[in-house]
């Protein structure tokens, strides 16, 4: 039995919120903190697979608390990671007449409604766009961040703060131990290791309940997908447009600055499969599935679909998809809302489960964590 | 190997009450259209199906990832049903089918028709119609009227099923027209018609066919809506019975002129009376019809509501769904 090391809290999970976390705990509680990773880097999976939207309140007119959160959380995230901020473009959201769960109408009155900056867009813009079937287009504020500058801001930080990193280390389960405090089995190119700690926090994103099922503990219900988002080459005209069509069936085509491509989502298209973690028995590890997922891609009907109301995306190039397993609560699956779950005590004294939905919200779980201290 | 097209097809088919007959016309659909090519989509429309319709598709859905289900949120008709798939279809041709009659064997012939010429081919329908010697009459009059006065190019022998281009489809779906015949639209745009000839099947084993009312009422509208030829043709009678009318007044005025037995009084006044009147209510009535028309295009609603979608994406993987406790959680 290999000793245990002892911490006051063991964070499993380098993504954005594992990290943010473990530097909180550092800063604010001067806490002696490990992350574990299964990477050879932060912020891999689902922090760096994403549309990299930094949202501010325009996405959720089906949950006005979200947007609201959006819009609070945008100018301090935009802010405080300023380095990492694309905002070279401008972005512009579309309304269609047909098929939208909102009008152009009820669109800007609920940007108003949240403060919003919302504007009519400008002719030139407007005549990319199929008068036929897109009601109305308004220009908007919104950014997108690189995730890999991001990775390194958060490298640089962590390294700053003295919290230590242990990548290509899985931490596989939590245990009570008989001492008190809890104890984290890993494991690594190295060897299976023990940890012990006071807290333990699981920050696996679609693995939360690997953790749990491995632990031999309850499990949180959970819906994941299986997610497609396309890299392409976008025509001159859009090269500096971020373009999102609300609220429905629907695509967004956004600067994607970490691999200066636009990354292209189609609410339809970008859905491969749709499960749900319930029953132990049948427990399946989000990445597994994943894995043998088949990938055949769906580019070709989101560039179809979206050059019938943008006509000009018809002459976009594919380059690449990012294929990812995204994570949402079911409490969300009728109204959009995204908001983070913050589980205490899951299972085990002391083991906390935090599974954030959007990087831009990272505030209100750090507020939350002080709030509960 | 195959030998696949690479042209993306869209298959709208629209439904209703159509769950007994909706696995065969989909297992030979998906059979057809995975032999002959790589991209392809079927977007079903149920038009608020009484049955399991929309229980029969989402079940197939989970086995074809490329069929979509939009769920219309009350019943507006074949047509309109249609039209709310070829708003929604994202191919380059789009194969317009009704499950019922129209055989998934024919799409590859008339999509690669269709990419040879003009880009819209039309099907008729061979063989002995089953209607009966005055419906035949009635519609032979009606095709001959509406072909030869207001040229609208509908064939006698044409049915829904056809392969529209995107050119087309684009054109035809600004169509907003509350009365929706794809025939008389697809003939609109233009764009240059083909025709396929083929013999209708019928999965039911007994075709539907309109009611003789039911069809004289749709070639009211089809006329109504699409011409005011009518209207000129009532013009025209008006003006030739209102001028015979006067040349009578001068003649019967004159008549004392030439001859001394004049017609009795009544007889005059009758005639005076029931000719003008009888034209002033055939006036009225296609008036009528006219007005009913403007009003209805005039209020300009919306020509459907789509209550859900329907796709691979939004069914689950696997069944234990139901077993979840729906916790509230966050915030």
């Amino acid at each position: 039995m290999p000793h245990a090391d002892h911490y006051d809290a063991i964070v499993i999970g380098g993504g954005f919120f594992g990290c943010s976390l473990a530097l909180h705990l550092r800063r604010t509680r001067d806490a002696r903190v490990v992350v574990l990773e299964r990477e050879s880097e932060p912020m891999q999976r689902a922090s760096y697979i994403n549309q990299a939207r930094v949202h501010n309140g325009y996405h959720y007119p089906r949950s006005i608390l979200t947007g609201i959160r959006s819009r609070v959380n945008f100018p301090r995230f935009v802010e405080d990671m300023t380095d990492c901020i694309c905002d070279d473009f401008d972005a512009y959201y579309a309304v269609p007449r047909r098929f939208s769960n909102v009008t152009a109408t009820q669109f800007r009155l609920f940007c108003e409604r949240i403060e919003a900056p919302i504007g009519p867009a400008p002719k030139s813009i407007k005549r990319l766009f199929s008068p036929d079937l897109v009601e109305d287009v308004f220009r908007v504020t919104e950014f997108t961040f690189d995730s890999a500058k991001l990775k390194e801001r958060m490298l640089r930080e962590l390294s700053g703060a003295a919290v230590e990193l242990r990548f290509e280390t899985e931490g596989i389960a939590v245990r009570q131990s008989e001492a008190g405090g809890l104890t984290v089995e890993t494991q690594s190119s190295e060897g299976d290791g023990l940890l012990a700690a006071d807290q333990v926090f699981n920050c696996t994103y679609a693995r939360t309940n690997r953790l749990l099922h491995r632990s031999d503990l309850p499990l949180v219900p959970l819906k994941h997908e299986l997610t497609e988002i396309a890299l392409v080459e976008v025509p001159d005209e859009l090269a500096n447009l971020a373009v999102t069509v609300m609220c429905g069936p629907f695509f967004g085509v956004l600067p994607f600055p970490a691999r200066g491509l636009h990354s292209l989502y189609h609410v339809r298209y970008t859905l491969h499969g749709v499960w749900h973690d319930s029953d132990p028995e049948r427990y399946r590890d989000p990445y597994e599935i994943l894995a043998s997922a088949g990938r055949e891609s769906r580019y070709k009907r989101m560039i179809k679909d979206a050059s019938r109301y943008l006509p000009c995306m018809s002459e976009c190039e594919y380059m690449d998809s990012m294929w990812e397993v995204r994570t949402v609560l079911p409490i969300s699956e009728n109204d959009d809302s995204r908001p983070i779950l913050y589980l205490e005590n899951c299972g085990l004294e002391g083991l906390t489960c935090i599974l954030g939905a959007k990087i831009d919200n990272i505030y209100d779980m750090i507020d939350f964590e002080r709030q509960l201290h | 190997m195959k030998t696949t097209v690479d042209c993306f097809v869209s298959v709208v088919a629209p439904l209703r009450n159509d769950a007994d007959i909706i696995p065969s016309f989909l297992d030979e659909l998906m059979a057809c259209l995975q032999e002959n090519y790589v991209d392809y989509e079927v977007v079903l429309v149920d038009d608020s199906s009484e049955d399991d319709t929309v229980e029969k598709v989402r079940e197939q859905i989970a086995a074809h990832r490329d069929v979509r289900l939009l769920r219309l949120s009350r019943s507006f008709g074949v047509e309109t049903a249609i039209t709310a798939g070829l708003d929604s279809v994202i191919g380059d041709y789009i194969v317009v089918m009704l499950p019922d009659s129209d055989p998934p064997e024919f799409i590859a012939q008339m999509v690669e028709q269709a990419r040879q010429g003009a880009g819209i081919v039309i099907a008729l329908r061979e063989g002995q119609r089953s209607e009966g010697f005055l419906f035949r009459l009635f519609a032979g009059g009606f095709y001959w009227y509406i072909n030869r006065f207001l040229k609208l190019g509908i064939p006698r022998e044409s049915v829904d099923f056809r392969v529209l281009s995107r050119k087309s489809v684009n054109a035809l779906i600004q169509i907003r027209d509350h009365l929706r015949y794809i025939r008389s639209f697809s003939s609109f745009v233009g764009y240059g018609t083909e025709t396929f000839w083929y013999k209708p099947i019928s999965r039911r084993g007994k075709p539907t066919t309109r009611g003789f009312l039911e069809a004289i009422n749709l070639g009211v509208s089809i006329v109504v809506a699409n011409s005011s030829h009518p209207l000129r043709l009532m013009s025209v009678f008006a003006l030739g019975v209102s001028g015979m009318a006067v040349l009578y007044a001068i003649w019967y005025s004159a008549l004392p002129l030439f001859s001394a037995t004049a017609p009795t009084e009544w007889m005059t006044m009758l005639a005076w009376i029931t000719v003008p009147v009888f034209v002033l209510f055939v006036i009225a009535a296609a008036l009528c019809e006219y007005i009913g028309r403007i009003l209805i295009e005039i209020q300009d609603r919306p020509l459907y509501f789509v209550a859900e979608e329907w796709s691979y994406g939004s069914t689950v993987v696997d069944d234990s769904r139901k077993n979840i406790a729906r916790r509230s959680i966050d915030d």
